[in-house]
């Protein structure tokens, strides 16, 4: 595959060098103190460095990788690092902290690396604060494939705790002891349910995975021939387990949720050897959706193992896993703290975090960038990191809503219409008319001394405001019928427009 | 054809700028702090650094978005040609998911010269996709997703978003999603799993301030220092837009205009307008286009209505109506307003007084005009003279109406005032 030749590096060649670094060539560094860098404190033992820009790494050199495998090759290619020609030690674990060096927000590699080590899609080497749940997953796995025997597991949770990564981990772990054990290999079927076109597809795929040697029968479903197949016995050569993992299995729910059923039914046919691991969001999907299961004697039930939402010290532990694998310290530990938990008393979701993270480093980029411009070479006296005021400011970017901005922002009459329904809506009536609406604003306006517009005017502002979500119009034949409702807090609104003066007046009587 | 006269080609000119939002919006990639360069800052780190991000532009309808993203779409063309793809999605045409994959499939073989078969089904679209996704990320491609009337996508199962925004998460592909949407709370439509899977920046398209309108005024209406118009032509307009905007009047106006709507879009409405009345033989604006334009684009029907068209004997019916209204008569038909009239007659001796079947004439002519209406459309077996009837024009608007007719009488006005 042709790959275009770019500016980039892998993100485990760690990176000391001074500026102007970027000219070929294997450097063999000598702890070098950056040019830049005017204190002098210890800090600058550097860390492995061979900046090798002719051999770079394309950050998209894992053809197969997905935030869902172990990331294997990388372990092997830092380790392979740590034994270079390089002087000084690399310190890899979070107890050298003060060895660090400090880090150049205005290096692109450095802030490259930074953010790919915060970034979604790349899988940590090792999940930390779930070893729990894996635990208790593979148990059952290895429970299961010693016994030969099927069983069946749901695994629920709030998006972004993690469920779909243990899920990796457990399948190669699964797999990697069974090789271990000398069992039969463990075949594997993990499907994303959202990308069945019909929910009978799945089992399709899963009879795809079965059949080695036999023909497909056109005859019959197949759900029908894997009902057929693990109903008789097998010859005991191929009694390989199978192990279906079912990402966002609420897809498979069907109005007679016949789908969901027969596929956990599969475990309990007497020859099946299928290992069923669903993964969902609701925690009562199998209490819900499966009544018949539980009328059946207790093994048939799904073992149902919770993934809850990561409390703030995990949160902020795993992101200092991230952090911990570079040379260098970028985030002030008060920023990272206060990120886990805001992001924890929000959602617990660790996509969140991430995104937060990353938005408080561009923050800090453009900061720097804009400083840049301004001086050209200005010594930097201070340790440039991501601080509590970066994060405060990604905080509420992400955590604000739009709606008081575009009060505030909005023409003059459009806020004396959204301050006259607020008005309107403040008892129990729920929805109005478009005239009842007018006569207010009229109100409104005869009081504050502005001339009202017209009704065809007034109705144009108004579907502008439904347009934006902050209120609704329903949809009537005549435009006079329509009904208008509110969307938007009222509390919002008088918070956005409590800087002018007029409008909070007529708020505040009647 | 001919030599164009200077005043004719300023006219093409502007009337092309307005039109072209590539130039409207140029300004803006100046200043470091605007949409333009947060959109282009966080798509090209996508481009050049290789992570995967998800974008969300809000704001209402007309104040520049789509143009803004293809302005920065345009420029990172230019910089790096070759390693952006654009795939445009609008969600009013594609949001079913069948058909949402099928384009994706279909612009990505158009972008990439392959043949792409209609009878592809969906699930050979969404594996073509996701090959493609990891083959132009293997090969440093950036796909950028342009998602318009994003909010329409939120509807149903939203598999569409659920998988480009999984892809997003994934190591090998190389993507970026922008959405574009009216709505502010469109990412509150998301499903709590796409919700996750969605990095939470949005770029807010707020209306311009003062400072930004006035200099996007003189952007567009400056004429450049070209030798194609006539020496001192080009000062002297320069000299006449600058009088205008300095003027308080036009202040004013602009004022009374931005209250209403404060879009970039109705500004330029309001501007096409202005320089399309420019006079021709001076080849100069002034202050009268642009209050001619205010005035076309605030226009009240009913207002004109009753100004230009109504007699007499018409302003009369209405205003009687007017009184029944004051006077807390739910509903009223023809005879009530008779009645009324004839009050009126006796007790101050007007001279207009006119027989029944006239006056049904003229209610029949504000009927058809749409300044009175039937108040129910139930009861069509009653006569039309005792159908309850309504006003269609507000009490204010009648009354600029009548002040402004040509001929109203004054003890009308008073009437009404009463």
């Amino acid at each position: 595959m042709p790959t275009i030749a770019g500016p980039s590096s892998s993100p485990h060649e760690h990176i000391v060098a001074a500026r102007s670094e970027n000219t070929g060539g294997r450097e063999v560094n000598t702890p070098r103190k950056r040019k830049l860098r005017s204190d002098s404190a210890a800090e600058v033992t550097s860390t492995a460095i061979v900046n090798e820009s002719l051999k770079w790494k394309s950050p998209r050199r894992c053809i197969v990788s997905s935030p869902r495998t172990l990331t294997k090759e990388v372990e092997e290619d830092s380790k392979g690092e740590l034994e270079s020609p390089v002087i000084s030690a690399v310190e890899k674990r979070f107890d050298c902290l003060d060895v660090k060096s400090k880090w150049n927000p205005r290096d692109d590699d450095q802030m490259r690396a930074v953010k790919e080590a915060l970034h979604v899609s790349k899988a940590p080497s090792t999940v930390v604060c779930r070893e729990d749940e894996q635990k208790r997953v593979l148990e059952f796995v290895k429970g299961c494939m010693e016994q030969k025997k099927a069983g069946s597991l749901y695994i629920c949770g709030c998006p972004g705790t993690g469920k779909s990564l243990s899920m990796e981990k457990v399948r190669q772990q699964a797999e990697d002891w069974a090789k271990q054990e000398g069992l039969p290999c463990l075949e594997t079927v993990s499907v994303n349910c959202t990308s069945l076109t019909k929910t009978t597809d799945i089992f399709s795929k899963i009879l795809a995975e079965n059949e080695t040697g036999k023909k497909v029968n056109g005859s019959s479903s197949p759900l029908q021939q894997l009902q057929v197949l693990f109903s008789q016995k097998q010859q005991s050569s191929s009694t390989k387990m199978m192990l279906i993992i079912a990402d966002e299995m609420d897809y498979l729910i069907t109005r007679d949720r016949g789908v969901l059923h027969e596929l956990f039914m599969l475990t309990t046919l007497p020859f099946s050897r299928c290992i069923l691991i669903g993964v969902a969001n609701a925690i009562d999907l199998a209490d819900r959706f499966l009544p018949k299961l539980k009328s059946l004697n207790c093994k048939c039930k799904p073992l149902v193992v919770t993934f809850r939402a990561y409390s703030m010290e995990q949160i902020l532990r795993i992101l200092q896993e991230r952090l911990v694998e570079l040379p260098y310290v970028a985030f002030q530990s008060k920023a990272l703290e206060l990120c886990a938990r805001k992001v924890s008393a929000a959602s617990g979701d660790m996509r969140k975090a991430l995104s937060v993270c990353r938005s408080a480093l561009e923050i800090l980029e453009t900061e720097v960038k804009v400083s840049t411009d301004q001086e050209s070479q200005s010594p930097i006296t201070e340790n440039q990191v991501v601080k509590i005021d970066h994060m405060v400011a990604a905080l509420s970017k992400t955590f604000k809503s739009p709606v008081v901005d575009t009060i505030q922002s909005l023409p003059q009459h459009q806020q004396i219409i959204v301050c006259s329904a607020a008005k309107a809506f403040r008892g129990s009536k729920k929805d109005r008319s478009i005239a009842e609406l007018n006569k207010l604003y009229t109100e409104i306006c005869k009081s504050s001394m502005i001339t009202p517009a017209g009704i065809t005017e007034f109705t144009n502002m108004c579907t502008v405001l439904n347009d934006q979500g902050i209120l609704k119009l329903s949809k009537a034949r005549d435009d006079k019928l329509k009904r208008v409702s509110l969307r938007v807090d009222e509390a919002d609104i008088t918070f956005a427009l409590k800087v002018y003066t007029i409008q909070p007046c007529t708020l505040v009587s009647k | 054809m001919g030599k164009e006269n200077p005043a004719e080609k300023t006219l093409n000119l502007i009337r092309g700028r307005l039109c072209d939002p590539t130039f409207v919006f140029r300004p803006l990639s100046g200043s470091s702090d605007s949409n333009y360069s947060k959109l282009k800052f966080i798509v090209s780190t996508s481009i050049t650094e290789g992570c995967n991000n998800s974008i969300l532009l809000l704001g209402p309808r007309g104040s520049g978005k789509a143009a803004v993203l293809d302005l920065v779409v345009g420029d990172l063309m230019e910089e790096y040609p070759d390693s952006v793809t654009v795939i445009r999605l609008n969600g009013l045409l594609h949001s079913e998911d069948i058909c949402a994959f099928k384009e994706i499939a279909r612009q990505l073989c158009m972008e990439h010269h392959l043949l792409f078969s209609k009878m592809a089904s969906f699930d050979e679209n969404s594996q073509f996709i996701i090959a493609m996704l990891r083959e132009c990320g293997l090969a440093h491609k950036t796909i950028i997703f342009v998602l318009d009337e994003f909010d329409m996508f939120a509807q149903g199962k939203q598999r569409l978003l659920y998988s480009l925004l999984d892809a997003m998460q994934s190591v090998t592909s190389q993507a970026v999603v922008v959405g574009i949407s009216s709505r502010l709370d469109a990412d509150q439509l998301l499903e709590k799993r796409v919700r996750s899977r969605f990095s939470h920046r949005k770029i807010l398209f707020l209306p311009p301030s003062r400072e930004e309108i006035d200099s996007l005024l003189e952007h567009l209406l400056s004429l450049p220092a070209d030798s194609s118009f006539p020496s001192g032509y080009v000062s002297q307009f320069n000299e006449k837009i600058k009088n205008i905007t300095s003027d308080s009047r036009f202040k004013d106006m602009l004022k009374t205009f931005l209250n209403a709507n404060s879009t970039v879009n109705s500004l330029l409405k309001f501007i096409f307008r202005a320089v399309s009345s420019m006079n021709l033989e001076s080849g100069l604006l002034s202050l009268e286009n642009f209050k001619t334009a205010l005035s076309s684009m605030q226009r009240q029907p009913k207002l004109e209505a009753v100004r230009a068209d109504c007699s007499i004997l018409e302003l009369y019916l209405l205003v009687c109506m007017r009184r029944l209204e004051v006077k807390e008569q739910s509903s009223y038909n023809f005879i009530s307003v008779m009645k009324e009239y004839k009050t009126i007659h006796d007790s101050f001796q007007t001279s207009d007084y006119y027989a029944q079947n006239v006056c049904l004439r003229a209610f029949e002519h504000l009927r058809e005009r749409e300044v009175i209406c039937y108040a129910e459309n139930r009861g069509q077996s009653q006569a039309g003279e005792y159908r309850p009837m309504k006003l269609l024009i507000s009490a204010s608007e009648l009354h600029q109406g009548m002040r402004s007719h040509a001929c109203c009488p004054a003890i009308l006005l008073k009437l009404l005032d009463h």
